[in-house]
């Protein structure tokens, strides 16, 4: 298990000066120059020109990626173009918020999918059946565009039930530690800030969570199917099992092998799908500031979000190769 | 041993299962109970709110913060203490003197103060921190007496002293936090822009505090705009203590003598104001105790925040919302008078264009009255010249060109192009014509595309055939100010109310009466002395006479074809009262009030 870790730590670092040159060198294709989109219409040819000295884009853009990765390495993703933040700072800041979306998102996904997946399975072809994967299937092609505009329409406008969108109430005001609501809100023990939180963030994670719930639904119900043919399940009844202990202590068990794989795989969804929902449901995250990065020709902010959305799927995806093991004693790492 | 993984497994799934059911159950249908953290001092939200009851104080690593529980039973409804507005984005910074976006411009608005200000509804100079002033006969000595008794949000006493420091700071390139404003990769790009550069290029040669509550300035040549551009709500003065303490910091760090002063500004979220309980303009104190400017970004979730009643106002919609909200008793909607007008440039380097036919054959072939109906969403106003009608360089008497397809098909005949224009003379190539439409909506053009294909739909029965182009705005703007692109749409919204700000920024010639790439090199030597001359000149009687003469020049011209003036929406909820709207978006908060909700 050691040696396998770092074996694949090692290909980890190649797959991110990888990935760092890609971006460095994607950013740079989209055309338009961060100097002309920061001035704008007034622009005047010398202060594009200073402002391009500021930002070192008058260097070669060999000696701007060398400059870019010895820095990245020592954790300084350098300094925004429009507002002069430090990068890595703000990554540290705007981060929490995603991950308390995409968490929620994700607590959604599977709590729902799996069960939906099994009773479709076990209930197969049964009107339950085709209309839960009838479901999954609109869940799957939905844009989560729409499909956030019309929660808030319901839940927000019409029933008045949930707030429209942001973290907290206009009027709220707290004193950050971690700047995720929930775990400062808990940190600071404070319950009423905690189910504030937990209202704002019930309708982006649901919008964000339908695409991966429905995959996870699918998949679930597929690979219950294989199970639930196999001869062990059919001795298990044999043996004067009561289904449900068929059910969830023999087939499943064995079905969410590959369930586990796809939910690993939706973590990349979910940080796309962020940029979208973020936007929705004006939510603080970084999947928004990349959005605005982009228009704006931020390089840094643009360059460093990527890097840490690339480290986190390929973090996520070794976690997910080693939770096999665990779950799963066939599989062996070596 | 795997079992007993699988079981943790599980059991960890269970749990959160039921937090989540535990949360659901804590977020009752109908009527929650309004749940909110304060600093300080409690503060209502505008749910019927009754009796209070603290639940539970924390002490938390921050000392101020406290957790009040409000219960909501039932009504009489009291007035909300805060005037929230959803913004369509995140200001960029609070320091005025670095800035250009108007949705800076707003929270600055509410902090800030200078010397004149617009009126509430026009753009006319008025008194602010500037009682009266005096001007020297040539136009170039300005002496302003100033307010007394003022004081800025930190207890900085404001005077002369102030207003001098705040000049040093934006003019000087010396000054020492102008200079590490500059290593950071700032722009004082209005200061250059509306005073002619820094240092000794600037118009503005002195500032001298001649006694605590008198200014002079004294200029280099006679500036017409002057007053114009000291009410823009980039001039407006940092305390001098706050300006020492913050530098380059003051963006966050905005300390002025408004009617608001800064709380807090959480990005991407919200910046927080509270009235200042100095102000020195009793007449005009704030009405709410706070102001909260909120970023929502996407316009139809904006919109779904005010008809949640979690917003009071808000900017930028949708034209196809504007009829909806109209008739919704729900809602009350406002246009801001026009200040913004779209265009048509033709590039004088394709040679076709600098036939005066050819361009005339343009502005008579496009329908602009059923663009505007079509699709303005009922805000738009069909444009005749440049100047929108709500400044005083508006000429009234310009007779636009009459929509008339067979008309220009005679002139494109007359020109020479019997069978139609499809291809032109490009930097000496022989290339498709092409028409390039913006990416983005702005407020000139709400959907460009669509008024792209309208218009293109429109010369093509004229005759002449383009083909339409885009790519992404930041491009678009590069290639325009490269001058590389042939035929474009795009518009121009004012700064500071001032016609010279519209007509001299396009049409004036470059330095030695050089063409602007800018601008399509646009060539007329004519309209550009007309129009420096009345940037020189002071009297008002005397510049309205000049610009009105220069539009009816570019108009004889066709200079430019000019397509639409837009009255940008704003939506309020019934009971917002006092929001008045100006044409160069410098809205005044202190003025409003929300009213109980009926």
């Amino acid at each position: 298990m050691g040696h396998y870790l770092l074996k694949r730590s090692l290909t980890l670092i190649l797959v991110l000066l990888g990935v760092s040159l890609l971006v460095f060198g994607f950013v740079r294709l989209i055309p338009g120059d961060p100097a002309v989109v920061m001035l704008g219409e007034r622009a005047t040819p010398e202060n594009i020109e200073r402002i391009r000295a500021q930002l070192g884009l008058d260097k070669p853009v060999y000696e701007q990626y060398l400059i870019f990765i010895s820095n990245a390495l020592r954790g300084d993703l350098g300094t925004s173009v429009l507002r002069q933040e430090p990068v890595t700072r703000e990554i540290i800041r705007r981060f929490p918020a995603t991950i308390e979306l995409a968490f929620g998102a994700m607590i959604i996904a599977t709590l729902l999918g799996i069960p939906l997946g099994i009773l479709s399975a076990v209930k197969r072809n049964s009107w339950f059946d085709a209309s839960s994967m009838v479901v999954a299937l609109t869940g799957v092609s939905m844009p989560v565009f729409w499909l956030g505009l019309m929660l808030i329409f319901l839940f927000a406008v019409t029933l008045r039930w949930l707030p429209s969108g942001a973290r907290l109430d206009a009027n709220t005001q707290f004193q950050p530690i971690t700047n995720s609501v929930l775990l400062d809100s808990l940190l600071q023990g404070n319950p009423a800030l905690f189910f504030q939180g937990v209202r704002h963030l019930i309708l982006p994670a649901l919008a964000l969570g339908t695409i991966p719930m429905a995959i996870i639904a699918r998949m679930t119900r597929s690979s219950m199917l294989e199970v639930l043919n196999q001869d062990y399940v059919r001795t298990a009844r044999a043996k004067g099992l009561h289904e449900r202990g068929v059910i969830l202590r023999h087939a499943l068990r064995n079905a969410l092998l590959p369930v586990i794989t796809v939910v690993g795989l939706q973590v990349g969804i979910l940080l796309s799908g962020a940029i979208l929902t973020e936007t929705v449901f004006s939510w603080p995250g970084i999947g928004r500031w990349l959005v605005d990065a982009i228009y704006a020709r931020d390089y840094p902010i643009v360059q460093g979000v990527t890097l840490t959305i690339a480290i986190i799927f390929v973090v996520i995806n070794l976690f997910v190769d080693v939770l096999y093991t665990l779950v799963d004693p066939r599989v062996r790492l070596d | 041993m795997q079992s007993h993984r699988i079981k943790s497994v599980l059991a960890l799934a269970v749990l959160a299962a039921v937090m989540l059911i535990v949360v659901a159950c804590g977020t009752p249908a109908a009527q929650p109970p309004v749940v909110q953290t304060v600093v300080v001092e409690k503060v209502q939200t505008s749910a019927p709110v009754i009796q209070t009851t603290v639940v539970e104080k924390v002490q938390t690593s921050a000392p101020v913060v406290q957790t009040v529980v409000v219960q909501a039973t039932a009504v009489p409804a009291k007035a909300p203490e805060a005037f929230v507005f959803g913004a369509q984005g995140e200001p960029v910074c609070l320091d005025p003197a670095v800035i250009t976006d108007g949705i800076s411009g707003r929270v600055i608005n509410q902090i800030y103060e200078g010397l004149v200000k617009f009126d509430k509804d026009t753009t006319n100079p008025v008194p602010s921190l500037a009682k009266s002033w005096t001007t020297s006969d040539d136009g170039k000595e300005w002496t302003f007496k100033l307010q007394e008794g003022v004081k800025f949000h930190d207890g900085t006493d404001f005077n002369a002293d102030a207003v001098v420091k705040n000049f040093d700071y934006w003019a000087n390139t010396k000054n020492s936090v102008h200079a590490k404003q500059l290593a950071a990769g700032q722009v004082f790009e209005y200061y250059e822009a509306q005073f002619g550069g820094f240092d000794e290029n600037g118009v503005i040669q002195k500032v001298e505090a001649v006694d605590p509550t008198t200014v002079k300035f004294t200029l280099k040549e006679p500036q017409g705009p002057f007053l114009n551009n000291l009410a823009m709500f980039v001039f407006v003065f940092a305390s001098p203590t706050a300006l020492d303490k913050y530098g380059t910091e003051t963006c966050k760090n905005p300390v002025g003598t408004g009617p608001y002063k800064f709380v807090e500004w959480k990005p991407n979220e919200q910046v927080v104001l509270d009235a200042f309980a100095d102000y020195w303009d009793k007449a005009n104190a704030p009405k709410m105790k706070r102001v909260i400017i909120r970023n929502i970004p996407n316009n139809s979730a904006r919109l779904l925040a005010l008809a949640a009643g979690e917003i009071h106002a808000l900017e930028g919609m949708e034209p196809r919302d504007v009829a909806a909200i109209k008739d919704d008793p729900r809602f009350k909607l406002l246009l801001r008078p026009t200040n913004t007008t779209g265009y048509l440039a033709f590039n004088y380097n394709v040679k076709e264009f600098n036939d005066p036919k050819v361009r005339q054959a343009f502005a008579q072939a496009i329908n602009k009255q059923a663009i505007v109906d079509a699709l303005y969403g009922g805000t738009g106003l069909v444009a005749k010249e440049f100047q929108p009608p709500s400044l005083w360089g508006y000429n009234p008497n310009v007779e636009d060109w009459k929509y008339d397809p067979e008309a220009a098909k005679k002139l494109l005949a007359e020109a020479g192009f019997a069978n139609g224009l499809s291809e032109v003379t490009f930097d000496g190539k022989k290339v498709p014509l092409e028409f390039w439409y913006m990416p983005v909506s702005r407020p000139y053009y709400p959907n460009p595309k669509d008024i792209a294909t309208a218009m293109a739909a429109d010369l093509a029965k004229a005759g002449i055939n383009v083909s339409l182009q885009t790519v992404d705005w930041a491009t678009y703007l590069d290639r325009r100010s490269k001058g590389e692109l042939p035929l474009y749409m795009l518009g121009w919204t004012g700064d500071n109310g001032d016609p010279d700000n519209f007509v001299c920024y396009f049409f004036c010639l470059g330095t030695g009466d050089k063409p602007l790439s800018r601008e399509g090199f646009a060539n007329d030597k004519e309209v550009s002395d007309i129009l420096k001359k009345a940037a020189t000149t002071i009297d008002k009687a005397e510049r309205t006479k000049l610009y009105q003469q220069a539009e009816q020049l570019i108009h004889d011209k066709v200079l430019r074809v000019f397509v639409a003036n837009n009255q940008p929406p704003l939506a309020l909820l019934a009971n917002v009262e006092g929001y008045i709207p100006n044409p160069t978006g410098t809205e005044y908060f202190n003025l409003v009030e929300v009213k109980p909700a009926q």
